[in-house]
This record gives C-alpha cells, structure tokens and sequence, in this order.
C-alpha cells in the first residue's frame, strides 16, 4: 500500500522545517515579554466552568482551557486581550491590561447567538436566519493541505459535496443540494462582498479565511438573486485587525503526499504474465498455437523476454541479431524487451508540499489593518507536474466619524507546470493517467541510447510513454494573476441608517505555453512538433450600493436593506500556435516565421461581454426573538437573455419560530431552544454563453474551406451557420422550499440542525440535442427543462469539556421532469469507444448510466442456443438481459444501470484535547453511489492491447471455472464489451480524510519560544471501499458544451483520473 | 472629510444621484453588452461574398470530420460501408482499433458500436444537405433584396451548384438508408417523415434536371472543383443507373459518352495520384478536392477520412493498416492465358488462401499493383512493400490499401497534422469516367445491345494495359509499359474481349467482373452488389470462405434481407419524435 518516499522529498520537508523553526526563534527574540496570566472562568450561576477556551487575540496558537475548576494559565503580554469561548455561554472579551489574574464570569447565550454574514455584508444573528444557512468549521478546513480553499469544505458542511482530483491546483466541483440544471451548476461565491463564478478559486489564500457560509436555500440566497440558483457561498477573509500593535503570526507546514492507490496495484508487472493472457486469448478464440504472434516473445510454446522488441524486421520471429550501431534517432530506434516495466512507477513518486504564511495585523483607535502574505509550493504526484503560488492580500479599514471606508485587496500568482489536465476530457487515454499507464510490461521505458521508448512493434498496442507525455509537458506552464477585491465606503446617517457603497472588481490574466514534442517511437509515430500559446484577460466589476434602515420599538425588530448593483464582465483569448520548430528548446517555443515552419502558424482570438443590473431589498421583522418572518425581493436584468425577457424577478420569505420562548416550553429539561424554520423562494440563472440571442455564423479552414481551384494546396473561404439563437430565452427559476429545526438540548450540550426541502427548476436553460437534419449548427439555447432535487440535510453535534463530536449527514433525490417537452431522454455529452453509457431521461437523475444488463456468462452452447439472439453468443461471454423481449439482443434493451448520484453523504469530525495535546479527524462517507469504469475496455478488454489486471488470467471465464468475474479471454470477443452495467461498480467508500495531532509547545521547554504549536496530520491516510478501480474518489470530467459547463452530465465515470493525495505533513505555528 | 461628515445630507445626495445616474443608463448598460463577440450574423453575410462562401461550405461536406465524432464513417471514399463490407476488403489493422467498423464488417449492424458509426454519417450526409439548402436560401434573399450585387449568370451557376450538391448528399442518404427524408431550401420542419426509397430517387433527379437547367457548361470561374452542367448530367445518369432506370441511362449515359467533355486518363497510373498536374484530368467527372499544406494546421483537407487505410510502422507511412484489400479481392486478378478475368473461366480462382507475393508465376491484371500493397512489389516510389508493413497479418492479412496513397515524388504529403504522413492531397473520386461508361455498359447489356458493352470493355481493358507499377525509383519509372524490363516481381497480363458478345448473362457477368476489378477498393463494390441484387448470394459466399482465413470472420451474421438498407441511426429516429410519434421509421428488418 505503501510507497517508498524517496529521501529527496524528506529533506526538503525536513529542511522547510528548520527554516521555519529558525524563523522562529529569531523573531521571538524581539517578543515583547510575555508571563503568565491565571484566572478562574465562573458562570453568570456562580458555577466554576470547565473546558472554556481561552485565547490571546490575535494568536491562533496561543490557547490553553479551563480546568475542571474552572482554572486556566496563558503566558500573554501584559497589553493583551484575552478571548474566552465556550458554546452556550456569550464570547468574552477581556483586556489583561496589567493584571496577573483575570477572572471572568460568562453570560449565556440565547441560541447560537453566532453572527454570520448573510446579505451584502449584512452581519445577522444567527437566530434571525430562517433559511438554510451552514458555517463551516474554520479550524476543520484549516487543516486540509490543498491549494482551493473549495476543496477543504468536502465533508464539513451538510448538502455540499466537493470533489476535486489529485493534481495540484486542480479544479473544484462543489455542489449544494444535488444538481439544479443540465449545465453550470457552480455556486455562486461572494468573496468580501464581491461576487464571483470561478471554480478554482486558486488565487485565494485558505489561510486568509476567516468565515464561510453556505445559502443554500432560495430564502436564504435569493438576496443574491440572479446567479444564486445553485446556492451561495459566502467567504469572508481576514482576521481584520484588532487595535493593538502589529501582531505577526508565523504558520508553515511541508509534507509529503503520495498517491493513495496505483494500477501498479492490480495490473500485470511480469512481461511473460502478461504473455500468457495474450496467448490465452488466442487458444481460446480456435487460434492455433503457432499462429500466434512470436514477433516479440517468440515460440509461444517457449516464450521469452526478446532482447529487442524494436526493430522486429525479422518478422514473424524476433530479431536474434541487431546492430546496435545502426542506432540514430528518430529513425532508427532500437529498443530493449523489459521483464516488466512498472509503469505506474516511473510516472509517480511522492512529492513535496509546503505552505508558507505569515500574517501581519493591528490598528489603532479609527483603523485597523491585516497583511497577509502566502507562498505555496505543491509538487504533483505525477512527474514533472507542480503548482505554485505566491499572494498578498491587504485589508484595511478607517473609521472617520459616522464614515468608514476601506479596502480588502489581494493579488495572486499562481502557475502549473506539467501536462496533465485536472481532470479528464475526451477519451480516457487521453493523458498521462488514462490508457497511457496500461502500457504492456515487456516495453522500457528508454531506449538503448536513453531515449524514450514505446510499444512500437506489432501487438503492443499504440500508446505513448507516459513519462515521454509527462516530459514533454514539463515546461507547459499555466500562469494566472489576479487582483481581487473591493473598496467600500460607508455612512452612518443616523446611528439606525447606514448607506454603503462598494466596488469589487476581479481582474485576471492567464496564459499557456505548451510544447509537443515528435513521437517517433510510437506505433503510429509522429515527427512533426508544435508549440501552442494563449494568453486570456478578463474584467469583472461589480458596484453595489445598499442603504440600511433599522428599529427597535419595544419588542418589535425591524430591518430594511434596500440596494441596486451593476455587474460587467468582458473577456478576451487570444489562441496561437506554429509547427514544425527547427529548435525545439524551451528558449526558442516563440511564434516567430524564423522559428518554425510559418506556414503553419496560426491564431485566434475569442471574447465575450455580458452585464447584469440589479435591484433589491430585504425586510426583517422579529418579534422578541420568538417570531422571525423575512421577505426579499430582487429584480434582475441580464445581458445574455432575450430583450423582451431580460428582467426577472426573484421573492423568497422566511418564517422562523422559536417554540422554546413560549410560554409553555418554560423550563424544558430537554430542549433548551428550539426554533422551527420555514423558507420558499426563487432564485435565477443566467449563467450561459453570452450572445446566444441570435444565431452566429463563422467558419474555419478545416470545416468550411474548401479547394474549390484543385489547387491540391490552398483553399477558398466558406461560412455556415454555427449556432442557432433564441430571442426569447428568459431566466431560468429556481423554487425552493425549506423546512428546518434548530434545537440544543440538554442545556446545549448537544446541538441539532435538519433541513427538508425542494428545489424545482423551471424553465431549465440548455440546448436540447436537434435532428441531424438540422444541420451540426450548436442547437438553440432554449428554456423548456425542468429538473426536482429533493433531500434533507442534518448535523449532530456535542461538545463536551475535553471533546466534541460532529456528524453530518444529507441525502437527496435528483430527478429530471421535463427536456423539451416531446423528448424523454438524451445521452451525456461523452461517449466511451465502446458507445454512450449515460442518458438524462425523464423521471431519472441527470446523469444515469445506460446500457445493457451483464447477466453474467454463457455456460455452454445451449445456453448460448436458449438465450435470446444475440450478436457474438458464444460461452464464456457475457450475456446480456432481454429486457424488452422480443427475442434479440439489440440496442433497445439498454437500460438504466446505476447512478453516480449518493444515497446518502456523511461528515464525521471529532476533536479533543488533553493538556497541552490535541488530537482531531475528519471522516467522509459516500453511499449508494455507483461508478462507471471505463478503464475496463482496457485492463479488462485489452482494447488496443494495452495491460490487463494482474487477477484476469485467474479469474476469467473457463469451461471448468465458470463462476467467474470476467468473460472468457478471446481475442475475438468484440462483443463481451459492449456497454453494460459489467463497468458499473459500487463506488461507495468511507475516507478518513484527516487527522492531525497537535502540542502546544510550553514555554518552559523551550526558551525563545513564547507559544508555539507544532502539528502532525495524515490526509486520506485510509479508504474503505468495495471499488476495484484506481480511487472512487472521481472527479466529475472536464466537459464543456457550446452552451457551458455540462460536467453534471457526466458524473461518476472513471476515465483514468488523478487518484487522490495521501499527505503527510508537519506544521508550526507561532505568534510574536 | 470632516466637512462631508457634518453634512450627512450631501452624502447622501450624492449617493442617491449616483444611483440615478446608474438606473438612467440601465436600458443601453444591458443592451450595450449583448452582442455576440467575434462571430458573423446573418447581415454581414448577405451579399456575394457571404453567398459563395456559404456554397463553399456545402462543398465541404464531401469528407468531413470536423463535427462529428469520427472521420472514418465519413470519409469521402466511403471506404467503411462501400468497401469493408463488401468483397472487397476487410477492415484491416488490428482487432481491437476501430472496433465499430468490425460490426459494420460483420453485418452486425445493430449494435452501439455502428449506431455511433451510422450516426457520423447520418450528420455529416444532412449537413451537406444544410449547408446547399443554407446557400440556396442565401442566394434567394440577395438577389431579392441587393438586386445586382450578384451577376445573373452566377446567380444562376450558384443556384445549380447547390442544386446539385443538394442532390449527391441526398444521393449518398439514399444509397445508404434508402427510405430518408428530403429537404429542400424552404424547409422549417426537420423532423420530416421519410420517403420512400422510390420517391427519394425521383426528387434526387428532379434537384438533377433543376441544376442542370442553371449549371453552365464549363466550371464556374474555371474553378475546376465546381460542378458543370455535365457533372450534373452525368449525375444523373448514375442516379438512374441505381434506380434501375437502364433506359433513361442509356439515353443520358450515351449523350454524355458522345459529346461529353470527359475521357479516359492515358494510363491507369493517371486516375489516383498525388500529382497535382494529373488531377483534375479529363477522367474526373467529380471528386473531393483534397488540400495539403493549405495553413490548415491539423491536415483536415488533407483527406483526414482516409488517413488509417496506409501501410502500417515498417513503412514510411507509420499507420494505420486499415481497409486491408482481402484475399479474394487478390485472387480476383488472377488473369488467364488470355489476359481475361480467371474467375470467367476457373471455379477454382479464389483457392489461394496464401499470400500472394511477387511473382511471376501468376499472371495478373496490371490493376492488381495499383490497387493492392503487396510483399515484394514496389509500392508506388516508396519501395517495396514488407511484412512488416502490415500491422496484424493474423488478423486483416498481408495487403495495404494503395489507391488513395500519394506518392513519394508528387509532394503531395501534408507536413503538419497528427502523422503527417497519413494526410496528402490525393483528390478523391467521387465518380469518374471509367465509373460512368461501366454503368453505360450495364445499360447497353439491360437493353441488349451487347456489342456497345463489349466496346466500352475493351476500352477500359485497353487503357488498363498501358502502364504497370515500376520500379519506382523516380517518378518516371513508377508506372512503366508491362512489358517494362525492369519488372521482375509480376507478369502482367490483359487482354481485350476479341470474340463478339452474344449472350446477355454473360455479358452482364463481365462488365461486372470488370467493375470490381477497375473500381476495386473505391467503396462502390458494396453498392453495386446491393442493386444488382446479388448481395445476398455473392456475400454468404465470400463469407463462407473467407471465415476459414480471417477468424475473426467467423462471427460474422449472414447478409440477409434486412442489410438491403443500413438501419438509420436510431438516435435520429428519436430526435425526429413530435408529439410522441417518431416522424423517421426505421428501415425493415431492424
């Protein structure tokens, strides 16, 4: 299971450490002194409380608790402020301000009286939110290692999952509550107040993250309107700073991760093994044994390991002499026969990660301010791939009188080297993860001379070296910068009305540099090379401006946000390319005629302009925090619809009550608070190409030019249409229906949050598949679908003095209602080579699987003669169900076969604390769903004659093993394959995503150090799962249709992606 | 500061002026952000250029690739349904590339893999029909709206162009599926119902007799890749010949032979070739104009479609060792003492199941060598052809495709694309003269005029034997007269039909020999057997023997009834449903 860590990454770990502790004990000199500080922590009651955490502001590491007397000691300066939090009590607050003992009485807390940000910088108590609103546990994500904040709420927020891949920086899918539309499901993130669509979310530092909270019902994000269709994540950053001197804190973490599982696992590493199958193979299908090749292993009655396996003139039997002197590269390659290479060996290796912050922050009496500094280095599992990023983020805010203002700014550069895309498009061979690793073990890696090798002769397929792939990417860099941010100003008229105004914009620049090196030992080789450039801007602003009204008469409370915001969007891709380079060094891949052969230049430019405008307001009203009702309505106006259908208009309500302030739940010795919530309302999606209203004409060279002079070497332009336009598309509505309790029991000691609900979306926005006859033209963008998500989400938890425990759990049910009103069904957007194997069909979730049905094996001739009539019967191969029962198997007997969609989600986070030890876990369960393994048509069906399974020779059908789990090996069994639910697998697993162990350094051990905590954590450390394939942990396919993000469609496929991390890493963090 | 914080009034003023500002310019910020970047619209095409670009467009579509899924169903040669599933090849390479084409192989043609297959060829048949229709339609409004900004005489041509091209596409539907639907320009409704195979016939000929009537006789702007009034004709004439209309053939057919601009090339070498200064020659009645090195950067005109069917790693191609000619296929040019076809006089001419490698034991039809790659014979100017050249001969056998391969002095080989070496600019026939005057001979033996067939024989038979493959060390010498010296690896041999033809049976049976044999590998073989209506018979057969010698075979379904058409793809069958009730119906049998 295990790999070996090279001893490389070791010291770079190693030494990342001692940096940090170096680092460390420097500063800490220039600390001012610090002593200890000793207390006792009372309830209002007069009872001692234990487990209260206490904090020194500003100081992540700083923490100790109370005792069982409720007693504690903090080694804190002598001007610092001390934090107290214990849930169910009211946070305090306390400045030490000299004192050697500070003792603190806390006051209870209504319920959850935790403020969270829930509408245009709108702090709301938690007890007036009736909609489904979920916080995540900041220290939890905190402790993930990858490069997206996004990637680190999996598991920690009921109804959301998250799914990414193992490669560094690579994209994150997150989804709440199931999947509303055909396409472009991405929520809709407000970072500080600014919106913004961007599934990576690279340029933003995890650490820089002080809160996130997810909407995810319409009567909670329908404040958000237009884009909120798919919930609302709401991430707000720093840790703004506390008056106070500047406040440094220190954090670095390195580690090492490896993939959690390789095929080197399960497929055949022994050449001659391999053999065997293959020869097998041929037996089985009536192929005499002499018939069968013995241009690489020989008399297959004797096989043996050929000294060459390239060149193989000597057809049919290998080469017994080769002049290694006639050697010249690239035409005349000879290459070595292999044991058996490992594949997944040379490829991957484990590989480092660090992370490095360092955070600056304090203020004064009318200002404050938080620097922010980050550089991230992860290397990729897989060769020569890696992601860096380096950010500064500034924040800072000014009180002048009743005017604030301020900023919270960012900028980010990040780059990705290597080839490997995050996630698999097209065909699963495609990459370096996909068919190119079942590459057969008799090949090398390297040639005699020590360049790449490949399967070249006859029957060993036509993949590529993996390696070669991974190389010739290695100086393909991704690079993106952005600025991110916003400035506001804000102004108290009167102490009850508040006006605010503020500019977030988000500004991009990527760019691509790739090279493709020539192939010349492949089967079908290549001798051309080509480099490939593009280079992308983007402009997002986004002006709001809200006013803010509120009054308290007696027990009556009422709030009123009325506001108006403008969005504008336009992007430019500028896409490039030359083949043919006479010098192919990094230093010469320009698109310059000298360079290259300038016939074969090329370039391209696309762009793209959209606006949204936007009108809202928002009404609060809570009668002594008993009755709690909200109403929201917002207008919104979008660019991308049709002009008599821009505007749409977005209500939702909330209702709360909380039963436990009636009269007649006084003294409950169970529920301590108990509020029962209920929301309904509309949110909109726009989120298409922009442009779709009328139809678009365009052409290309090799699709509408035409040689129409016979010339044999130039052409003449031509047009077509490309895609159809609609004048009247309109906003797509998402109705919601939420009903939620929040209850804490036992004085709070355990807490509970459940949400039922339902979303329907109407008037879904997609491109419906057009008869052929209508040309290829990308069909119209229409609003006919309709799509139901129904589901419940809920979390547990307590908190004990010394531990607490979290679970959370959801479930929910995705089914397509409606396409175009006359189709029931179209397939997904991808096919396997064997066939489509995902239909969206009417009554089904998007995404099912389709096929035939594997009644497992023929037994024997009359099996064979008693079965329906079907295409290749022969024993040992699969038999597939009639399902319709006319008497053939055809095409029509495809059916539903399983689904990528969970029964149920689960999170399971656990921490506790001893002394100066902690020690937390985060668990993540996935049930129910099912995985489609394409990857069979290869290390199953050796299609192209790549490697197989290590268990397929023992394990395939035989006339004397006939229980088997794979057909019969025969080379002409083309039909076994056909697509049935044989892929399809249970993909349910259970990881334990993380656990850390944490000490708190004392001071008294180590001098310098005035507070430290140092850290060990395991990611992914272990993963119980029934699924045979690499990991069950897939990310959803990179597939995008001409009317946007259709990855929905295509869910739960394995197609050879990057399996996921398992890291181990160290940590320090320190104050001074 | 400290002013504007006394006078929270004026704050607010401005505040609220700003939103009025914003919500003044609400109706043009939403407006001005609404148009489609970098893409033309209908206006800035409605005029000449946008016209003639859009008939480009719809020529195209003779093999096109992009779009679709695959290339290969939609190859300009139609070498998948013409030629793999006939008598003539197998699909070639190894088992498990291209498995679809296995299924169409082995008349398994209900299954997913060919339901993928079928579905390219589907689009890309109906978007030649889109593409005309769109041009036609084009051309109407700006001759209605812009009278003048297009020339009546083009005017004219245009329409004819599109008419015709109309018409092969609909063509290439019928001869595939039979029962399709036809659009015309004026079509809305693209879930039309399908015709009757008969019916389709009659309106391909009418869009036939509609473009002749507008075409001029010589190409449009001595574009030789346009179609002329002759094309059209001698389209029709075709039309007719597969409809089994043989008298309305004679009568178009033998106009075209009289005073028709199109002859024989003067050597068989002549007919597909990389040379640019021989395409395009009087033999070419219509074909896809193949561009290499025309700044496309991924070889897509460079006949992508046929890119796999090239000798496999051993040669200077590389791959992919597709549409492997078959052993029958070989046999087929074994020639008597005579020079004629041995299968007229041998039952015994498809025994060899050995590879026929050079030798000049075996007397054999010159054609053989410009057909078929075999070990031993020079291949073209690229030397000779090895075992080691063939991908699998366990699997597809021991012969290259060679007809569409360019040759090594014609420069006709692109230098950019995925294997560049698989990509040149060998223009591809689509119907060429040799092609029509056999269906001319098919027409005189129906009619009874036996005499005229035996002509028409003879006058392929006679141009056959001008040159054969030489030794090909430079353009010069890659075809040679037969009796070339520097032949040592065949003993070519044809001879002419000396003794008057009296029966009409054998008649027919010859100019069918000499079809196979003239147009082998040229993905009509399937066709032909089909409306000859002996697919059946000639199928079983071939499957019979040809089981023993491709294994893979074995699976094969016999050819029956139902493979009189292709099953429409059942795709379009479901995305024709209005209102519950699927417009297209699936052809009998499937």
């Amino acid at each position: 299971m295990e790999k070996k860590l090279s001893g490389k990454h070791w010291l770079h770990g190693l030494r990342a450490v001692g940096v940090g502790l170096l680092v460390t004990v420097l500063s800490s000199s220039a600390l001012g002194q610090r002593t200890a500080v000793t207390g006792t922590v009372t309830s209002a009651g007069g009872s001692l409380l234990r487990g209260v955490t206490v904090r020194l502001q500003g100081s992540d590491t700083t923490s100790v608790t109370t005792n069982g007397a409720g007693r504690y000691t903090i080694m804190a300066p002598p001007d610092g402020v001390l934090l107290f939090t214990l849930l169910g009590q009211r946070p305090a607050e306390v400045q030490i301000g000299g004192r050697r003992t500070v003792d603190v009485t806390m006051q209870p807390m209504a319920y959850l009286e935790q403020v969270v940000v829930t509408a245009y910088s709108e702090e709301q108590r938690r007890a007036d939110i009736t909609g489904a609103v979920a916080s995540v546990n900041i220290e939890t994500v905190s402790r993930m290692t990858t490069a997206s904040p996004l990637q680190r709420i999996d598991a920690a927020v009921p109804g959301v999952t998250v799914e990414a891949s193992g490669s560094p920086g690579s994209r994150s899918t997150v989804r709440i509550r199931g999947i509303s539309s055909f396409q472009n499901n991405d929520p809709l993130y407000i970072v500080d107040g600014t919106p913004v669509q961007d599934s990576y979310v690279n340029w933003l530092n995890p650490n820089d993250i002080a809160s996130i909270q997810v909407l995810k019902d319409a009567s909670a994000a329908s404040i958000y309107g237009s884009r909120a269709s798919n919930g609302v994540v709401i991430i707000e950053t720093t840790k703004r700073g506390a008056a106070g001197p500047p406040r440094a804190t220190l954090r670095v973490r390195t580690g090492i991760a490896s993939p959690v599982r390789g095929y080197d696992d399960f497929l055949i590493l022994d050449a001659l093994e391999y053999f065997e199958v293959v020869k097998q193979s041929y037996l089985n299908a009536g192929y005499p044994i002499d018939s069968i090749p013995r241009n690489v292993y020989g008399d297959p009655n004797n096989p043996s390991v050929p000294k060459y396996i390239w060149p193989n003139n000597c057809n049919p039997n290998p080469c017994s002499t080769v002049n290694e002197g006639s050697y010249s590269f690239p035409n005349n390659l000879i290459m070595p026969g292999s044991k058996g290479t490992n594949w997944w060996d040379a490829v991957f290796s484990p590989a480092f990660v660090g992370d490095y912050n360092l955070d600056v922050t304090g203020g004064g009496a009318d200002n404050t301010y938080a620097v922010s500094f980050n550089y991230f280095d992860q290397g990729g599992t897989a060769a020569y791939n890696k992601f860096n990023r380096g950010s500064i983020r500034i924040n800072t805010g000014f009180n002048r009188g009743r005017l604030t203002f301020g900023e919270n700014i960012s900028f980010a550069m990040d780059r990705h080297t290597g080839g490997i895309p995050d996630d698999p498009g097209g065909f699963a061979e495609g990459g370096i993860l996909g068919k190119n690793i079942l590459m057969q073990p008799v090949v090398p890696v390297r040639d005699i001379a020590g360049n790449f090798a490949s399967g070249k002769a006859v029957g060993l397929g036509n993949q590529t070296n993996p390696l070669k792939f991974a190389w010739g990417a290695k100086d393909n860099v991704t690079t993106n910068n952005r600025l991110f941010g916003n400035v506001f100003a804000g102004f108290n008229v009167t102490p009850n009305i508040t006006l605010r105004t503020t500019l977030g914009f988000n500004l991009g620049q990527g760019s691509f540099t790739g090279f493709n090196p020539i192939f010349p030992e492949n089967s079908e080789p290549t001798f051309t090379n080509s480099i490939n450039e593009n280079s992308s801007r983007f402009t997002d602003w986004t002006w709001s401006n809200t006013a803010r009204m509120s009054r308290q008469m007696d027990r009556h409370n009422v709030s009123l946000l009325l506001g108006q915001e403008a969005n504008h969007r336009t992007n430019r891709f500028l896409a490039a390319g030359m083949s043919n380079l006479i010098n192919t060094s990094v230093n010469n891949r320009f698109l310059q005629d000298a360079l290259g052969d300038a016939s074969t230049k090329n370039v391209t430019s696309i762009g793209g302009e959209s606006a949204l405008l936007s009108f809202f307001g928002k009404v609060d009203y809570n009668f002594s925090d008993r009755y709690v009702v909200s109403f929201t309505l917002r207008q919104d106006g979008s660019s991308n619809l049709g002009p008599d259908n821009r505007w749409g208009t977005f209500p939702a309500v909330g209702l709360g009550w909380r039963i436990t302030q009636e009269p007649f739940f006084n003294d409950n010795k169970v529920f301590s608070d108990v509020m029962l919530r209920f929301g309904w309302g509309v949110t909109g999606n726009q989120a298409i190409p922009s442009g779709r209203i009328v139809s678009q004409f365009g052409g290309s060279r090799g699709d509408t030019y035409y040689d129409i002079g016979g010339t044999n070497s130039s052409v003449t332009a031509g047009f077509r249409e490309t895609s159809l336009g609609n004048r009247n598309l309109k906003w797509e509505e998402n109705r919601s229906t939420n009903i939620g309790v929040d209850m804490q029991l036992f004085q709070g000691k355990i807490d509970v949050v459940a949400d039922f609900y339902q979303r329907e979306t109407n008037n879904l926005l997609f491109d419906p598949p057009i008869p052929a006859t209508a040309g290829i033209a990308a069909p119209p963008i229409v609003n006919v679908g309709k799509m139901q998500n129904r589901g419940i989400d809920f979390s547990i938890g307590h908190r004990a003095s010394s531990w607490a425990v979290s679970f959370n759990g959801s479930h929910y049910r995705n089914k397509i209602v409606q396409i175009d009103g006359v189709q029931d069904f179209f397939y997904g957007p991808i096919a396997t080579r064997f066939g489509n194997q995902v239909i969206n069909k009417v009554g089904n979730p998007i995404g099912s699987f389709y096929g035939l049905i594997a009644d497992g094996f023929f037994s024997d001739d009359a099996d064979v003669a008693a079965h329906a009539d079907q295409d290749g019967a022969a024993p040992g191969r699969i038999k597939f169900r009639d399902t319709n029962g006319d008497g053939r198997i055809t095409l029509e007997d495809r059916t539903i076969i399983g689904s990528p969609h969970p029964d149920f989600t689960a999170g399971l986070d656990f921490e506790m604390r001893r002394g100066d030890w902690d020690l937390s876990t985060t668990l993540f369960g996935t049930f129910g769903n099912d995985i489609f393994d394409v990857q069979k048509e290869f290390y199953v069906f050796r299609n192209f004659s790549t490697n197989v399974r290590r268990d397929l020779l023992e394990k395939s059908w035989t006339p004397t093993n006939k229980n088997a789990k794979y057909p019969r090996l025969d080379v002409n069994d083309n039909y076994s394959r056909a697509i049935s639910s044989f892929y399809v697998e249970d993909g349910s697993y259970v990881r334990l995503r993380n656990i850390q162990l944490g000490y708190s350094v004392p001071p008294k051990y180590l001098r310098w150090i005035p507070a430290a905590r140092v850290y060990l954590q395991a990611e992914n450390l272990f993963t119980l799962t029934g699924y045979d394939g690499l990991d069950p942990a897939l990310p959803a396919a990179n597939v995008v249709g001409p009317a946007g993000d259709i990855r929905d469609q295509y869910r739960g496929i394995d197609r050879g992606s990057y399996p996921s991390n398992r890291t181990f890493s160290i940590g320090i963090v320190t104050n001074f | 500061m400290k002013t504007v914080s006394r006078h929270p009034a004026v704050l607010g003023s401005a505040v609220a002026a700003l939103l009025a500002v914003v919500i003044y310019g609400c109706a043009d910020f939403l407006e001005d952000a609404a148009a489609p970047q970098g893409t033309l619209n209908e206006q800035t095409l409605a005029n000449r250029v946008g016209v003639e670009g859009s008939l480009i467009a719809a020529y195209r579509a003779l093999d096109w690739n992009t779009g679709v899924g695959g290339a290969w169903g939609n190859a300009a040669s139609n070498w998948v349904w013409g030629s793999v599933t006939s008598d003539d090849a197998y699909k070639g390479s190894e088992a498990s590339d291209q498995p679809p084409i296995n299924d169409v192989e082995a008349y398994h043609w209900s299954t997913a893999d060919v339901e993928s297959y079928l579905t390219d060829k589907w689009r890309g048949t109906y978007e030649g029909v889109v593409r005309s229709n769109a041009a036609l339609r084009l051309l109407k409004q700006v001759v209605s709206s812009k009278p003048g900004e297009i020339p009546a005489a083009d005017a004219a041509g245009i329409e004819g162009e599109a008419l015709f091209l109309r018409a092969h596409y609909h063509f290439e539907a019928w001869r595939m599926w039979g029962n399709v639907p036809y659009y015309r320009e004026d079509d809305t409704d693209f879930r039309k119902a399908n015709m009757p195979a008969a019916q389709v016939a009659a309106e391909i000929l009418k869009d036939l007799d509609a473009a002749i009537a507008k075409l001029p006789t010589t190409p449009r702007n001595g574009n030789v890749g346009r179609a002329t009034q002759w094309t059209a004709r001698a389209y029709k004439g075709r039309v007719q010949v597969y409809d089994g209309k043989y008298a309305d053939a004679l009568t178009t057919l033998r106009a075209i032979r009289a005073s028709g601009p199109y002859a024989l090339e003067a050597s068989y070498d002549r007919v597909w070739t990389g040379f640019q200064d021989f395409s395009n020659g009087k033999e070419t009645i219509w074909a896809f104009q193949a561009s290499a090195n025309d700044g496309e950067t991924n070889g897509n005109n460079a006949n992508y479609g046929e890119r796999l069917n090239f000798p496999h790693s051993g040669s200077h191609f590389g791959c992919c060792g597709f549409h492997q000619p078959s052993q029958n296929l070989v046999n087929f040019f074994a020639v008597d003492a005579q020079g004629l076809p041995l299968a007229l006089t041998d039952a015994n001419w498809n025994a060899r199941n050995s590879n026929l490698t050079a030798s000049t034991l075996i007397p054999v039809d010159p054609r053989l060598d410009w057909t078929v790659g075999r070990d031993g014979v020079p291949y073209k100017d690229w030397g000779k052809h090895a075992p080691d050249w063939i991908r699998a001969p366990a699997y597809g056998g021991p012969y290259s495709p060679k007809k569409n391969a360019h040759e090594r002095a014609s420069g006709a080989e692109s230098t950019v694309g995925w294997v560049p070496t698989q990509l040149n600019s060998v223009n591809i026939h689509l119907f060429r003269y040799a092609d029509l005057l056999l269906m001319l001979a098919e027409a005189e033996v129906e009619s009874g005029t036996l005499e005229n067939a035996r002509t028409i024989v003879n006058e392929i038979r006679a141009r056959a034997g001008v040159r054969a493959q030489g030794p090909g060390n430079d353009r010069a010498t890659i075809a040679v007269p037969l009796n070339d010296p520097s032949i040592n690896w065949a003993t070519y041999r044809i001879g002419l039909y000396t003794q008057p033809w009296t029966n009409q049976a054998d008649a027919r049976t010859r100019v069918r020999y000499e079809r196979r044999l003239e147009l082998a590998m040229e993905g009509q073989r399937f066709f032909d057997l089909r409306r000859w209506g002996i697919a059946e018979q000639t199928l079983n057969a071939y499957l019979s023997t040809e089981r023993s010698r491709r294994l893979y075979l074995a699976a094969a379904e016999p050819f029956a009834t139902r493979h009189r058409w292709y099953p429409i793809p059942a795709i379009q069958i479901q995305l024709s449903r209005v209102g519950g009730e699927d417009r297209l119906r699936q052809n009998p049998g499937w």
